[in-house]
């Protein structure tokens, strides 16, 4: 038998040409003959003048393709300036948290030196739970305030840079000297003493670089201080205490579990050289937090993420380790997202231009299910005559849309303000556990916020609070919303009361505990209790109205303006809320992945028509037909047993016309390729078994 | 100068040490003869190269002094021996005609050596006294290092080298026969005493003189009985414990307080008396160094510091709930003998009564065996772990029962500062495949998926928050054997059928399962019994 005969017949050609769906590899430059030595690398710089353009040519045209050219500059122009902005808000609550342990740990290295501590390294020990990211910040504001007061500088050692004792000292000595002299800087320093040439690894070059540049503080910081091996750790520490008297080291330890474990972990000798003050770095969550209501609830906000992406975000901040940097940068995803796929979030560019009136735009409006709620809500409300002329006239749509759109944003603005009126209530009246600004903000962007419990808890609370502490917490609430609401007539009022009465002490409402007096009155012996208003002074009673009208107004603020987002017109255009980019952007799933290609290759490749009946086929590639055989197996695999079962799917495809010897060499491919992936290993145990080792489905 | 003068010199500021400061001055006095290699040698903080020091420049010999510690590799300390001998003989400049500065090998340091002592000026020829301090503890040293030293002075006969050794050297390490050795013994208890006694008192306000010279000297002798003695504490040591504990003790007398038993002065038994607690917990705590020092020991403070509650520890670090999830499976699957895990983890019959009746069996079944395990320890005798006939007969084989005795466990090493405690973490912690941890993670997560087969699998994010965890060293690749946690370089690659370790202590992580939900207890050899 012909061996391309059977090829055709095992139909392995067709196998060929679906792989080169998947396989695509054309080398950039034919390779050099192995004979000619590799040209030297050098440093170039490449000046990147490509860049820019190729940066709006990732946008596509939307609308199948018929967008103008003119409206995608727009959405990528708006979308750059729009997170520009965001990012600075970013960088300023980033800068902002870290500003108290700065100076502190500033203070520390100025103020410590070995002769106070006993003659120990300075130590500062800086806890950051699991906002690993902060240090780095960390590390360069104080690395910028050193070397501005040329005080010295700061040495950032990384696990991965300290392979062995001398790599490590070579890469701090060359950290120390490039991080004022630059590069070049540190070759000079190197060649240009007098001197013989030290070795890269001499703490003697340090020595001199101090003496030269008349550093005062030195400091290493290990940035990732557990994954430090501890031998290596105690050398170097040792190193540096012998050499404490000429360079005038600080230590700076980054960890991310806590002191106690840390040095437990370390021998006693290394923690003996060091003494030191303990730090600790704001826990990740709280700025979070910070970051979102910066991004949502600023009263300028332009878009916003829909509860869905917030409820994404905020589950991985508390499930994973989570910096603010990745939180952000997932934001930014979502944001790209928003404006890379959908046509209208031209809207939020500002000014709406007639290019953007012009083509499909409108009828993509049209299409739009919250158009189609607006319209609905039209007919219903009797003004179904205005219908026709925005199914018809482009631009009356147009114009309808853009104030709609307005509308709706300011619907949005007035919606995070209301939040933010909530949550500085709840600062006052929650105890222990307060409810962070994320979750009323999932509340609200559903649309439950109002008739929550947490809001009529704390109407409730608000309702028994005296005057003195229900001045203090519309104190705290924000300004601008007195404008708007009759908060700051209620306000006013409630002043000229407590000044009226003044010397009565703080007045209490007739909701108040204390206000209400229990009967106790025994009917034929039998107590009864009743509970009855005491008699109040006249200013309680004026107090009284004043709360009354405070939970009125809030009552009718809230129901006003905490609608679900959803309802409204163009929602689409200002409100980002698909789960899905950020899930599957932010969380792969290679193994996953994998599984399943092989478990069910035609969920990947093109499929024969016959083959997507039966479980197990010859149509089906070599490896997935194998790990299918692996899957129905125990822990141990006899590979003779393997082998006749992975013949015998050939045999029932081919019958008798099956030559063995191409099937052998398919399956020998075929466990040469499951051994790469990792799942199955030689066993000990047995002789010609397999083991074992990885588990569909975990 | 007679080397009596010099000893009697330098015993005004170093007390005690005039016998050695004798020797080191007769061998290396510029007139004499010296040997052509002297060992010096005692335990750390025995004042060996203090002494050494002194009587090199109060004889006014030249000479060089090479930190040993302070020199990466063998070829560094070549080339440091080089250089501040051209130092010390006023050659720096010159350096280009020793080699370039450059010294590879011992040999070539000889002859470098050689030409640099004799292009010295004609009426500075003479002695030359080479140290080399704490010349054992170099790192990659050649074997043959101390022995070639050791003969460069027979070779080039001005020179006469130092070996400062920080251990007791063996008999003959040299390879040569009759060197000279000076020996540093520890200080005596006299001599530490006296020692402390000619150092200046700790400051203390308002304390009468006459006090001070009538207490202090009672104080220090107690202190070394109590603290310092029996730990074989050094003399800074000594002098850091005394200075933080004078001020406490004496508070009394600066408060005024009025002494008891109707005397009308303070005096040390009285004082003693009253400081009870004081020894007991300020000494205990002042005995171990730690980075960060407690607060409570400030002497300004008032007396009833120390009878304070100690401040809490830092709390301690809470981890994202996944990673604390990962974290307890990781610990579970260290600490469950394998052949358990259908009992212990399968979901089949996970609710039913006869099967918890059997899980909690088999915890008392490992609490039994891991108790006979360390009374077997205890008694060090390796014989059968089981004491009530076939029944409690377990299948645990011998790399379990080594791992069980391997004391350098991980989970031993980790525990720092609270200590082992609970029946659980006898059983030392054991490596594990990763496939066994998903599965394990999926028996004990507290909120399991509601439509298992429609979410998908979560080891794809078990394997991102895992890398973390790793980094922070709280769960470790155990390379191939028990109880080997590979300790090596800071890489983070790992191999696909590597195993893992979990590498902390089990109150903490019971402590953060509970946080989630998760009881650690019910998995575990004895817990909940």
């Amino acid at each position: 038998m012909d061996p391309d005969g059977l090829e055709d017949a095992l139909d392995l050609a067709r196998d060929r040409s679906q792989y080169q769906g998947v396989y695509v590899y054309q080398p950039a430059k034919p390779g050099k003959a192995s004979g000619e030595r590799p040209t030297k690398r050098r440093k170039v710089s490449t000046i990147d003048t490509g860049g820019q353009k190729s940066d709006v040519h990732s946008f596509l045209p939307l609308l199948n393709g018929e967008e103008s050219a003119e409206c995608v500059q727009l959405r990528h122009d708006t979308y750059k300036q729009l997170w520009s902005e965001q990012e600075d808000k970013i960088q300023k609550i980033l800068e902002d948290v870290d500003a108290g342990v700065l100076t502190d740990v500033l203070s520390f290295v100025r103020d410590t030196s070995p002769q106070t501590c006993n003659g120990c390294i300075p130590t500062a020990l800086v806890t950051v739970g699991s906002n690993v990211s902060s240090l780095s910040r960390l590390l360069s504001r104080l690395n910028d305030q050193l070397t501005t007061s040329g005080e010295g500088g700061v040495v950032v050692l990384e696990s991965g840079d300290a392979p062995n004792l001398k790599t490590s000292l070579k890469n701090i000595i060359r950290a120390a000297v490039t991080n004022t002299e630059g590069n070049d800087g540190y070759q000079k320093f190197l060649t240009d003493r007098s001197g013989p040439r030290l070795l890269g690894y001499d703490l003697d070059l340090l020595h001199d670089y101090v003496q030269r540049r008349g550093t005062k503080k030195l400091v290493l910081a290990l940035r990732d201080s557990e994954a430090f091996d501890p031998g290596l750790l105690t050398d170097l520490l040792s190193l540096f205490k012998s050499w404490l008297d000429r360079i005038p080291f600080t230590v700076l330890l980054g960890i991310s579990t806590s002191v106690e474990l840390f040095e437990g972990r370390l021998p006693r000798s290394c923690v003996s050289m060091l003494q030191g003050k303990h730090f600790e770095v704001q826990e990740a969550g709280n700025c979070v937090d910070r970051i979102y209501e910066s991004l949502q609830a600023e009263p300028n906000a332009k878009m916003w993420l829909g509860r869905n992406i917030t409820s994404t975000l905020f589950e991985k901040a508390s499930d994973y380790f989570l910096t603010p940097e990745a939180f952000s940068r997932m934001v930014k995803y979502a944001y790209m997202s928003h404006f890379f796929a959908n046509p209208l979030s031209t809207f939020l560019g500002g000014s709406p231009s007639p290019a953007m009136s012009q083509g499909r735009f409108c009828e993509a409006i049209r299409n739009l299910p919250s158009f189609r709620m607006f319209c609905e809500d039209l007919v219903e409300s009797g003004s179904g005559n205005e219908v026709p002329p925005l199914l018809e006239n482009d631009e009356h749509l147009f114009e309808q849309a853009v104030k709609h759109f307005e509308a709706g944003q300011q619907n949005m603005r007035q919606i995070f303000q209301a939040v933010r009126l909530i949550h500085a209530c709840l600062q006052h009246t929650q105890g222990t556990k307060k409810t962070s600004f994320s979750d009323l903000s999932v509340h609200a962007l559903s649309g439950e916020l109002s008739e929550s419990p947490i809001v009529d808890d704390m109407l409730a609370i608000v309702r028994a609070l005296d005057s003195e502490k229900l001045g203090e917490v519309l104190e705290t609430l924000p300004k601008d919303m007195f404008h708007q609401t009759p908060l700051g007539e209620i306000q006013a009022k409630l002043r000229t009361l407590q000044e009226t009465y003044a010397e009565s002490g703080p007045l209490h409402s007739e909701y108040n505990i204390n206000s209400s007096v229990v009967k106790t009155t025994v009917v034929q012996q039998r107590i009864q209790l009743s509970k009855g208003k005491a008699n109040l002074p006249e200013q309680d009673i004026e107090y009284t109205k004043i709360l009354d009208c405070l939970i009125g107004t809030l009552q009718e603020y809230f129901a006003e303006t905490l609608i679900p987002p959803q309802d409204l017109f163009l929602h689409e255009a200002f409100l980002f809320d698909l789960r899905n980019p950020l899930k599957e952007t932010f969380g792969p799933r290679p193994r996953f992945a994998i599984e399943r290609a092989m478990a069910s290759p035609f969920d990947y490749l093109f499929s024969s028509p016959d083959a997507s009946g039966a479980r197990i086929s010859a149509k089906q590639p070599a490896t997935a037909i194998l790990y299918q055989l692996y899957l129905e197996s125990g822990a141990l695999v006899n590979v003779h047993d393997l082998w006749q079962a992975f013949y015998g799917v050939f045999e029932n495809d081919q019958g008798k016309k099956c030559d063995d010897r191409i099937v052998m060499s398919l399956f020998y491919g075929a466990l040469s390729d499951l051994k790469s992936f990792g799942i199955i290993k030689n066993s000990r145990k047995k002789t010609d078994h397999l083991a074992k080792v990885a588990w569909m489905g975990l | 100068m007679q080397p009596a003068d010099v000893a009697r010199s330098l015993g005004a500021q170093w007390p005690c040490r005039e016998v050695q400061a004798r020797q080191l001055a007769s061998l290396l006095h510029p007139d004499i003869p010296s040997p052509p290699t002297l060992v010096v040698h005692g335990i750390s903080a025995t004042c060996k190269s203090t002494i050494i020091r002194g009587v090199l420049s109060t004889l006014e010999v030249p000479h060089a002094v090479v930190r040993s510690t302070e020199c990466i590799t063998g070829r560094h300390l070549l080339t440091k021996i080089l250089w501040n001998t051209l130092e010390a003989v006023g050659q720096k400049d010159e350096w280009e005609k020793f080699g370039k500065g450059r010294c590879e090998h011992v040999s070539s340091l000889t002859v470098l050596l050689e030409e640099c002592l004799a292009s010295r000026a004609e009426k500075k020829q003479g002695k030359f006294v080479l140290v080399l301090d704490e010349i054992d503890r170099q790192r990659e040293a050649p074997h043959t290092l101390l022995s070639a030293l050791a003969r460069l002075g027979e070779i080039i006969p001005s020179l006469c080298v130092v070996l400062v050794l920080g251990s007791t050297p063996r008999p003959l390490f040299l390879q040569n026969a009759a060197v000279p050795h000076i020996s540093f013994p520890p200080y005596t208890r006299k001599e530490s005493i006296d020692i402390l006694l000619a150092s200046p008192v700790p400051v203390v306000e308002g304390l009468p003189e006459e006090i001070i010279s009538r207490i202090y000297p009672h104080f220090v002798a107690t202190i070394y009985d109590t603290l310092v003695g029996p730990t074989a504490g050094s003399i800074p040591n000594f002098l850091s414990i005394c200075e933080r504990l004078w001020p406490l003790f004496v508070d009394p007398v600066v408060q005024g307080e009025s002494p008891p038993g109707g005397n009308t002065e303070w005096d040390f038994s009285h004082l003693l008396l009253k400081n009870r607690a004081l020894f007991r917990h300020q000494g205990e705590s002042a005995l171990v160094h730690r980075i960060v020092p407690e607060e409570s020991s400030a002497p300004s403070k008032t007396f009833r510091a120390p009878l304070a509650p100690k401040p809490a520890p830092s709390a301690l670090p809470s981890l994202p709930y996944f990673s604390t999830l990962i974290l307890t499976s990781a610990y579970l699957a260290s600490h469950t003998p394998q052949r358990l895990d259908t009992i212990f983890f399968s979901k089949f019959s996970s609710s039913s009564l006869s099967a918890r009746n059997k899980r909690a069996h088999h915890r008392r079944r490992l609490k039994v065996l891991s108790q006979a395990q360390a009374e077997d320890r205890a008694n060090d005798d390796p014989s059968t772990p089981n004491k009530k006939g076939k029944r409690t007969k377990t299948r645990i084989n011998k790399s379990t029962l080594s791992a069980a005795f391997a004391t350098s466990s991980a989970t031993t090493s980790a525990t720092g500062a609270g200590g082992i405690t609970g029946p659980s973490t006898i059983l030392t912690a054991r490596p594990f495949p990763l496939e066994r941890l998903l599965a394990i993670y999926h028996a004990v997560d507290p909120n399991p998926p509601a439509n298992p087969i429609r979410t998908g699998a979560v080891a794809d994010q078990i394997y991102t928050e895992l890398a973390t965890l790793r980094r922070l060293r709280l769960v470790v690749p155990a390379s191939g054997h028990v109880g080997a946690t590979s300790m090596g370089s800071g890489n983070t690659s790992a191999d696909a059928g590597e195993k893992w370790c979990v590498n902390v202590s089990g109150d903490w992580i019971g402590e953060l399962a509970k946080g989630i939900g998760v009881e650690v207890g019910e998995w575990l050899a004895g817990g909940l019994d």
